[in-house]
């Protein structure tokens, strides 16, 4: 029955769904994850690389792109269509800056981006653009950094940080408990990393981040730096998890050694220990889940 | 009533350009940059039918930038001006033509050359050492003949460019005021032609570590300085 | 790469049928900066033009726009004083108020300064029908792009829009010398667009038939460092100059001053009475000076 409601297009399911926009965001379901964190004075994009073939040439491969000076994009979902969606985009920016003569502002270029995705939800013979985009960036004139989002049907906001792609349901999780306001530029960085390390089991090699510190001024980190970020986390990831084994294993033997009479100091120890374990565990499966959804 | 030269020396190209606009017998304004910088190492002195010269200039700069932009590497000398050559014979058979006349002038970083091409509204392009358009080619062409020579160092450019200038402030009854700039392997350079010795100035000053990929928003090479 | 090149192109096949299936073709969807009901041309719907093979030649034939055709059947009409200058305090706009039909006054009465909003002004000289109507037409550009963007337009931008639509056109006999004022984030900003597409950027302009006498008073007195009272004296006694020289202009002067928190209408002037009331002051200053001066000169006379 559903059937004839996704042949074409522009037609609405009964209950008000348009079939194929969700499979385009299913689409961007499947592609690789790519996270954004707004920071005090700068912005970064952090994304997941496949690992190219051995005799691939990796430069080809890209994820992040350049509008214009001060504008950068991250996509997720089908790679074809993001360079298409890119390159209207970069039209689009110069004739901004032929008819007004300002370049364009974030909002302006994500509301035109957004405008196209949703254009072809809307006309006949097309099919909606299988990619969320993240854009980041600096308007003109402006030291405050921006970061938006777009979704295949047209939908566009701000965000202080935000994931699309694989798994980003659990990296959107990840940065809701650990973003703090006003992080500083390493701050921002090694947040970025940590939530991308949620998906990207492989590590700093299938890594690329991207940092825009002020209107044109943007770094692609080297593949050292990156390493060396992941290294960091690890140690003190490390010793995180030393630290809880160490405290669960306190407790544990304080509780053995305790007897029964002393539960009141007990009880409101074992909690919180417990809280840390599990966290510890819901991490730990984690890596578990992404599979299935690979 | 306009004026621009060109000239090319060993390893750098000049460009000049007037700075007057106006309408009919009125200057309206005799600081108005007829330069565009097109990359890093490419820019263009216009001319032609008011109107018709900007619209042209800019529509230019934002096609070399989108280039720059899509392809990360700008586009060279060569196939900007073949680029902007076609632009133009493709305007000169269509129903609204393009009036604009134009030196390019570049600097080709792969080969290390510099370049520089007269072009004018019909879509001739012609490769020069030296060239010039409007009110110039009357008196300042012959001085360029007698003086310029292969493989000039930077100062010697300079002193034929004043030449020409000279000449042109004595024997045109128009008075113009002139805007100059050299584009060498560190990108492009304003230059003060009134002064005594312009190229020791340019070289005292602190090299700019900060050469963008592409200036844009583009260096304002006209109103150094002028704006208020 | 020229297809998508094109994409960039302002203004090649312009005034072309405008194909309604284009446009509605998703592929080839790009926006205006903003002007969602310019068309991707930067060109607006809604002007005729007339339909023959070539609308230019045909209007350049008929219209008397630029002398081309002084015998030509439909007659714009020009001659107009209207300046406008930055200084210190902001930018002071300043206009005569005849309009003329060859030599016959049609109206002392005209408002050749045009509320664009509340942080732009447009002057009008050349064709008054044209300059209203694109100006009027430029206001509610610049509200839409209020409302798209949420910020005002800046003058560049503003001018931009007037600027690229009579480029579209270029010699259809549109006649219009227009100087679009205003204050915005980079601070008071005037831009000279004429019906030839030109747009020029500046701190002083005038333009118009008269545009000669008032410059020659205009750039005597002009600094950048003039006081508020100063400037608006300065433009008015320019106006009033151009108005006792130019046939075409004259009757009254509109005198406005664009600061930043907006602009402010300053007052209206009588030329002819002006220019009386400057004539016997400059009589009375004189005697004033001689008398002065004759009074320095006797002492040292008697020192001798």
């Amino acid at each position: 029955m559903s059937r004839s409601y996704d042949r074409a297009l522009t037609v609405f399911s009964p209950d008000g769904h348009l079939f194929q926009v969700e499979y385009a965001l299913e689409a961007v379901r499947r592609g690789t994850c790519a996270v954004g964190v707004r920071g005090s004075s700068c912005v970064v994009l952090g994304v997941e690389k496949k690992s190219t073939l051995q005799l691939q040439d990796p430069r080809t491969v890209r994820k992040v792109a350049m509008l214009d000076d001060h504008v950068c994009v991250a996509f997720a979902g089908l790679t074809a269509d993001g360079r298409i969606l890119i390159d209207k985009a970069r039209v689009e920016c110069q004739s901004h800056r032929l008819t007004v003569e300002d370049p364009v502002s974030i909002e302006y270029i994500t509301k035109h981006i957004a405008g196209i995705q949703q254009k072809y939800t809307q006309s006949g013979g097309v099919r909606p653009f299988g990619i969320s985009t993240l854009v980041v960036g600096f308007d003109p004139n402006d030291k405050i950094p921006k970061l938006y989002q777009t979704e295949p049907s047209g939908i566009y906001s701000a965000w202080k940080a935000c994931s699309i792609g694989r798994a980003s349901k659990t990296v959107r999780e990840f940065l809701e408990k650990n973003y703090t306001e006003n992080l500083e530029r390493d701050d921002s960085i090694k947040l970025t990393v940590k939530s991308l390390l949620e998906v990207v089991q492989t590590g700093a090699k299938n890594i690329e981040i991207s940092v825009m510190e002020s209107y044109g001024v943007i770094t692609h980190l080297e593949q050292s730096e990156i390493e060396k970020i992941v290294a960091t986390i690890e140690s003190e990831k490390e010793a995180e998890a030393e630290k809880k084994r160490q405290r669960l294993a306190a407790t544990q033997a304080g509780q053995a050694s305790m007897a029964m009479g002393s539960q009141a100091v007990s009880g409101t120890q074992t909690p919180s220990a417990g809280g840390a374990a599990g966290e510890g565990e819901g991490h730990a499966t984690v890596p578990g889940g992404e599979s299935g959804v690979q | 009533m306009e004026c621009s030269f060109g000239l090319t020396g060993k390893d750098y190209v000049l460009l000049c350009s007037d700075m007057s606009a106006g309408r009919s017998i009125i200057r309206m304004k005799s600081d108005e940059n007829k330069i565009k910088t097109l990359g890093p190492h490419l820019a263009m002195a216009y001319g032609g039918e008011p109107g018709d010269t900007n619209n042209f200039a800019e529509y230019v700069e934002r096609n070399m930038r989108l280039y720059h932009i899509r392809n990360h590497y700008p586009l060279l000398p060569e196939s900007a001006s073949a680029w902007i050559r076609r632009t133009l014979a493709e305007s000169i058979r269509s129903r609204k033509p393009y009036s604009v006349n134009l030196l390019l002038a570049g600097y080709d970083t792969t080969t290390t050359k510099p370049h520089l091409y007269w072009i004018d509204y019909l879509g001739t392009k012609a490769v020069v050492p030296y060239a010039a358009h409007g009110m110039g080619v009357y008196v300042s062409l012959s001085t360029m003949d007698k003086w310029w020579f292969n493989d000039m160092n930077k100062r010697e450019g300079v002193d034929v460019l004043k030449k020409c200038i000279d000449e042109v402030k004595k024997r045109i009854t128009v008075h113009f005021n002139f805007n100059c700039i050299l584009i060498d392997k560190d990108g492009i350079h304003h230059i003060d032609i009134e002064s005594e010795d312009p190229i020791t100035e340019l070289e005292s000053q602190q090299p700019k570590e900060t050469l963008v990929d592409a200036p844009n928003p583009p260096l304002d090479i006209g109103n150094v300085g002028v704006t208020a | 790469m020229n297809s998508v090149l094109t994409q960039l192109q302002p203004h090649q096949s312009r005034l072309e049928e405008y194909d309604e299936l284009e446009h509605t073709d998703a592929a080839a969807w790009g926006s205006m900066a903003g002007f969602g009901n310019l068309s991707r041309t930067g060109g607006v719907q809604g002007m005729s033009v007339p339909r023959v093979s070539d609308p230019t030649a045909f209007l350049d034939l008929h219209t008397d726009n630029m002398s081309s055709n002084p015998e030509a059947k439909i007659k714009i009409a020009h001659g107009t004083t209207t300046l406008a200058f930055k200084f210190q305090g902001g930018v002071i706009v300043a206009v005569d108020s005849r309009a003329t039909a060859g030599s016959y006054v049609a109206s002392g009465t005209v408002k050749k300064v045009i509320e664009i909003n509340k942080f732009l002004l447009g002057t009008m000289a050349g064709g008054a029908a044209d300059c209203q109507y694109w100006e009027t037409y430029l206001g509610m550009q610049c509200r839409l792009y209020e409302l798209r963007n949420k910020e005002r337009i800046s003058v560049a931008a503003a001018s931009k829009i007037l600027s690229n639509i009579v480029y579209q056109y270029k010699g259809m006999g549109l006649s219009m010398g227009t100087m679009v004022c205003g204050w915005d984030k980079t601070g008071p900003q005037i831009f000279y667009v004429d019906d030839d597409g030109q747009r020029l950027k500046g701190n002083l302009f005038s333009v118009g038939s008269g545009s000669t006498f008032a410059y020659g008073v205009l750039d005597q007195g002009y600094r950048w460092d003039l006081t508020d009272e100063e400037a608006q004296e300065l433009g008015r006694r320019s106006i009033i100059a151009a108005g006792h020289r130019d046939a075409y202009s004259g009757n009254t002067c509109n005198l406005y001053h664009v600061k930043q928190e907006g602009w402010d209408f300053i007052g209206n002037y009588d030329v002819n009475e002006l220019w009386y009331e400057y004539e016997n002051k400059k009589k009375a200053d004189r005697e004033i000076a001689t008398a002065s001066a004759a009074a320095a000169a006797s002492p040292m006379a008697v020192e001798q």
